[in-house]
């Protein structure tokens, strides 16, 4: 049984190098979801600041408008339809990198959830300490950023977290454009030595590994900003 | 009386009014503070007034009439109320203390960001106050450690800490345990003491007699009485406020 496994292992992986497939998709599956992150959070930020300033203030009404539709749109709609659409309406006559059509895709979409995790956050906060902020001479923009955001973020980080993780997983469908992803890697694999098992589940311990590390470490993350509850 | 009503008043409140929605909470509210008064606000809740002391740093927008704060129109859409608001100090009913900051940083942030102060500047004078307060072994402490008599003398410390020219206060002690208030009740008797001019709304009828220099009756958005507190008490003359001692004292 073992040899079976070494030989298995030797043909999936080690012959013809075809572990670069699943190396050189993860290094594209990681690529997408870092700056697709970075783009969600900045978009989410600002989305949600846009929308909770209206709440609190009724200022930006235009902005606030545009906001709502982002957000009814992106989140009525499969992320791979958006994907698809990106790519070949939005982008089909032009020649572009395929990872960064992934990335603006994947970014514009978690922006939607990253968005409304922050206005909770921000709406979670009571009202008690934006007066307190105010009431000491801090303008709006202030208070915001000294005293309700902080608070705002420590509260949302787990469902942050959770934010990354589906999109990290998400971005399994950028196969769809011919994105060579950790996905894509392990499929090829399959394709051509008609072997499911190892590269599938290879790929699987993948992702799950990239989850367990960067739940430890906002685990970690947690516990410090949690210094201030006793 | 300690009140120096020479010059300016402090405060001028010229025909305040305020509604939510189709609710008028302030009918037509007058009056004018000087430096050094200790204002105390009393009234059956629902009256207005806690929503008159948060119109005079323009928590609540008035609806209609004017604020002035030494000689400037701040209900005026020019002012920068902002600026105003530091040299008006405000303690709340819960408190309101800063959770993510030690109580040194709620006490230092407002005046090193909004008037430049360095830190060793800032938390000398935090520590001063700390120190007026008996609460200087707390500075490192995060609010959730401290009782709720010990942060509303914090939360007085965090206002002083700006250098205000007058103090507002809605409700104090209201949110206390019936042992705390005094220690709360205490600070603010020596703030009187130092001439810090104060508004006060409060349900403390003792602190009222004792410590203000005018007392005011709210009821239905109006001022309905006021006088020296040794008048006002023993010898009301509204109906309403003889009925209103009559269930409080």
């Amino acid at each position: 049984m073992i040899d079976n496994f070494k030989s298995a292992f030797y043909q999936n992986f080690i012959q013809d190098e075809r572990w670069r497939y699943i190396v050189d998709g993860l290094g594209n599956t990681l690529k997408i979801t870092l700056f697709a992150v970075v783009i969600g959070i900045a978009l989410g930020f600002l989305v949600a600041v846009i929308r909770s300033t209206y709440e609190k203030t009724h200022g930006l009404r235009f902005l606030n408008l545009l906001c709502k539709i982002y957000l009814t749109v992106i989140r009525g709609t499969p992320v791979l339809i958006q994907l698809l659409i990106i790519y070949f309406v939005v982008f089909g006559s032009v020649k572009i990198d395929k990872v960064l059509v992934a990335v603006m895709a994947f970014g514009i979409n978690s922006g939607a959830y990253v968005a409304e995790i922050f206005r909770s956050g921000i709406m979670s906060i009571d009202n008690g300490q934006f007066e307190a902020g105010r009431s000491l001479g801090f303008n709006y923009r202030q208070t915001m950023m000294y005293i309700i955001m902080p608070q705002a973020f420590k509260n949302v980080l787990p469902a942050l977290c959770n934010e990354f993780i589906v999109l990290l997983k998400e971005t399994s469908v950028a196969g769809y454009i011919a994105i060579q992803d950790l996905t894509k890697g392990a499929d090829i694999i399959r394709s051509r030595t008609y072997s499911a098992f190892m590269p599938l589940i290879a790929a699987a311990i993948i992702y799950l590994v990239m989850v367990m590390i960067f739940t430890y470490f906002v685990q970690k993350l947690e516990r410090r900003l949690r210094s201030s509850d006793h | 009386m300690t009140t120096d009503r020479k010059g300016e008043p402090l405060i001028q409140v010229q025909h305040l009014g305020k509604s939510f929605g189709d609710l008028q909470v302030l009918k037509d509210i007058n009056v004018d503070i000087y430096k050094g008064d200790v204002v105390c606000v009393i009234g059956p809740s629902g009256s207005g007034k806690s929503t008159f002391l948060r119109c005079l740093n323009r928590l609540e927008e008035p609806t209609s009439g004017k604020i002035f704060f030494e000689g400037v129109d701040i209900t005026s859409p020019k002012t920068d109320i902002d600026k105003h608001r530091q040299k008006m100090g405000m303690v709340f009913q819960q408190f309101n203390l800063f959770p993510h900051m030690t109580i040194m940083r709620n006490l230092t942030i407002a005046p090193m960001k909004l008037q430049g102060r360095s830190e060793q500047e800032a938390e000398a004078e935090a520590k001063r106050l700390l120190e007026r307060v008996g609460l200087a072994d707390r500075e490192d402490a995060y609010p959730s450690q401290l009782s709720g008599g010990q942060k509303q003398r914090i939360a007085i410390v965090r206002a002083l800490c700006m250098k205000p020219d007058v103090m507002l206060f809605d409700e104090p002690t209201s949110a206390l345990d019936p042992e705390m208030v005094g220690e709360v009740l205490n600070v603010m008797r020596s703030l009187a003491e130092q001439k810090m001019t104060m508004v006060v709304v409060t349900h403390e009828m003792g602190f009222a007699r004792e410590v203000a220099t005018r007392v005011m009756f709210m009821d239905e958005g109006y001022f309905m009485e006021e006088n020296e507190p040794k008048e006002f008490f023993e010898n009301p003359k509204n109906e309403r406020l003889k009925n209103f001692l009559g269930k409080v004292l």
